[in-house]
């Protein structure tokens, strides 16, 4: 009998701490590492990546019946420390994948580190078409690439009255995304008969604040148009100082490889009408989704809804879906979930290639103006005037 | 739209503002660093204050020509408060300790800065008589750019006259040269570091006010700066007023040429300039420590 009754509570026991990891486990959090730009020349659409997924994994709730913990790090826009603090999600806090990143100078060298790392790592921001088929762990849920962009912005040239036939001068920030963007663009005019001032674009540091000088020289060859591949939050500052002195009154129109900020663009007031460009997303974007997803986001954050938010939104709800999918968090599983998942949110379906590894999405072509009565009390918005179905931007798959 | 006349119109305006807002700063510190040997790395930060506070009295419906006079005073303010509590106590010091004390000044002022008015850009607006454009010669340049100028232009005449034509002023010129005798004298040198530090102050929120307008706001705008500043005071000669004009003219004039002709390699013809003045002239063009 007291063998039998030994025998008893050894099993029990024995069954109890068999359970035990399982029930601890059912507690852990799923870590998520979150790199975005909170200071430097970006930080204010670092803060709006940061909202952008703070909603998502809020409104997810659960991954594998398990809290999602997001831990934020500040990348700085600097590669090197970028990666550092990569290395600390992942060893340290224990994190199952990284999202987020601004840059494509810093989304490339943390691909670069991905097999040290050995997590998936999705991008909502980086926009270079290096990242195509880059690894099988690196991904991109978010901002249009730079080949998406030229595509979105040649097309939207080409529909528009007041943009065609014009000479466009190409201005891009002196990095890689600029580089690219510029050379996508300058290629795709060209094939499309839109002529290009500057097959050899200037490039302008990153540092630059005051643009006179670039304006002059703008000014100087008789062009009137500006094909622009600025940080975002620069293409106000670059647009104002071009209606100081007097470009865009004199008619030359400017279009833009990247959205700029909301609160920039608010900031910037009237110099900041008359922007076009390609992009994912505005909150002009009329769909039972998007208007939905504005006012949660309006009321969570009391901040005009970015495209940075939404990228990085809908980023998020892919990844989460995928180590849903996966029924694990090991890298490869994660990875293969996201190979040709895909999320329907404020702008339609955005599907992640299982070809290259990036999104295919409908884009549209904006102009920033004067903002119509709106629940944010924006002065400016980007107000959508043609919209591109996904296999019309690209690539082929 | 362009014409050689025109385009070399704008790129000498161009250069003069570039170089008279480098003036200003740059001198701000030379000040400092000429009367108190002290290294200001917070000078960027201070410079960032006077935008913003430009900005602020503007939005709450000061005229943009008040807020240049107002943003400065309060920058000095600002200075006077630092001086007190941070700076004198650290004076007696090797200058290493003032350099690393202003170098964590200057990321909390940032930091301060980032907090009071948030990360993204600010732009000032300006009154409606200084917003248009005027034909210069072919040229459309923007008014209120024209305006710098003759600001910049009024700002170091005035400078000139105060170090020049008046008691404090001399003895404030005396004191960077021979400040042992100035001292002899029953001056207080305390209140001379004191005098200093604030008009360097008040000269970085003058440039801060005017700055932001020319281009933008933002808590990062006195980074650069400081850095173009720096260069503008080795190449003209640590301390030397004198130095710091010709060495701001002249980087006003290449950055501003490089951008408009080579202008991948802009910065990089600033700082090979740099190089190649203090390969054959160490001091700068103008020697060391003198309010000449």
């Amino acid at each position: 009998m007291k063998k039998f009754l030994f025998m008893s509570a050894l099993l029990v026991f024995a069954v109890m701490m068999s359970m035990a990891p399982h029930a601890a486990m059912a507690a852990d959090p799923v870590n998520i590492g979150v790199l975005v730009p909170l200071t430097g020349i970006v930080a204010q659409g670092g803060v709006e990546m940061k909202y952008g997924i703070e909603m998502a994994a809020e409104e997810k709730g659960t991954v594998l019946g398990r809290p999602i913990k997001l831990i934020v790090e500040d990348t700085q826009v600097k590669p090197p420390v970028a990666v550092t603090k990569a290395e600390k999600l992942v060893y340290k806090d224990n994190c199952k994948a990284l999202i987020g990143v601004f840059s494509s100078g810093v989304g490339l060298a943390l691909a670069q580190n991905i097999d040290k790392l050995n997590v998936p790592f999705l991008t909502t921001h980086v926009m270079t078409t290096q990242l195509y088929d880059l690894h099988p762990l690196v991904f991109r849920s978010g901002q249009l690439a730079n080949d998406q962009t030229a595509v979105g912005n040649v097309k939207g040239i080409l529909a528009r009255e007041n943009l065609k036939n014009r000479t466009y001068y190409v201005l891009v920030h002196d990095y890689s995304w600029g580089h690219d963007a510029g050379e996508r663009f300058i290629a795709l005019a060209k094939q499309n008969g839109i002529k290009i001032y500057n097959e050899k674009y200037d490039k302008a540091p990153i540092s630059t604040k005051d643009w006179s000088s670039y304006i002059s020289k703008i000014k100087a060859s008789g062009v009137d148009g500006i094909y622009m591949a600025f940080i975002t939050n620069v293409i106000p500052v670059f647009a104002k100082q071009a209606a100081d002195f007097g470009l865009q009154a004199q008619g030359v129109k400017l279009v833009s490889a990247a959205a700029p900020g909301p609160l920039e663009m608010e900031a910037g007031g009237e110099a900041c009408h008359g922007i076009f460009g390609a992009s994912d997303w505005s909150w002009d974007v009329n769909n039972p989704t998007s208007d939905a997803w504005e006012m949660r986001f309006w009321e969570k954050f009391k901040t005009i809804p970015s495209d940075a938010a939404v990228h990085s939104y809908v980023g998020a709800m892919n990844l989460f879906n995928a180590i849903e999918k996966a029924g694990s968090t090991d890298a490869k599983a994660i990875a293969d979930a996201l190979r040709g998942i895909s999320y329907d949110g404020p702008y339609g379906t955005v599907r992640i290639s299982a070809k290259d590894n990036c999104m295919r999405n409908d884009a549209v072509l904006t102009e920033t103006m004067a903002a119509p009565d709106n629940p944010f009390g924006a002065k400016v918005y980007m107000k959508v005037l043609e919209t591109f179905p996904a296999n019309e931007l690209g690539p082929a798959e | 739209m362009g014409g050689a006349l025109s385009t070399s119109v704008d790129i000498t305006l161009n250069s003069l503002v570039l170089g008279g807002v480098f003036l200003i700063v740059a001198t701000g510190l030379n000040i400092i660093y000429g009367l108190s040997r002290v290294m200001n790395l917070a000078h960027g930060s201070l410079y960032a204050i006077g935008a913003y506070a430009g900005y602020t009295l503007t939005t709450i419906g000061f005229n943009y020509f008040a807020a240049i006079v107002i943003a400065p005073v309060l920058v000095a303010a600002v200075g006077l408060l630092l001086e007190r509590t941070i700076i004198s106590p650290m004076r007696k010091r090797s200058m290493v300790y003032t350099l690393i004390l202003t170098y964590g000044l200057m990321f909390f002022l940032d930091g301060l800065i980032k907090q009071s008015w948030g990360n993204e850009p600010r732009f000032v607006e300006l009154p409606a008589m200084i917003k248009s454009t005027i034909p210069i010669l072919g040229s459309h340049y923007p008014v209120f750019r024209l305006v710098t100028l003759f600001i910049i232009a009024g700002v170091m005449t005035g400078l000139m006259l105060f170090l020049n034509k008046t008691k404090i002023g001399i003895i404030l010129r005396a004191a960077s040269t021979i400040p042992e005798m100035v001292s002899c004298l029953g001056i207080n040198m305390k209140h001379v570091h004191i005098g200093a530090f604030v008009l360097g102050c008040a000269l970085a929120g003058i440039a801060g006010t005017i700055a932001g307008p020319l281009t933008t706001i933002d808590p990062l705008m006195g980074h650069e700066m400081l850095i173009s500043s720096f260069v503008v005071i080795v190449i003209g000669g640590l301390g030397s007023l004198r130095g710091a004009v010709f060495a701001a003219l002249l980087i006003g004039a290449v950055q501003t040429l490089a951008e408009f002709f080579i202008t991948d390699l802009a910065m990089v013809i600033v700082y090979m300039l740099m190089a190649v003045i203090l390969a054959f002239m160490p001091r700068g063009l103008l020697g060391e420590g003198r309010f000449e």
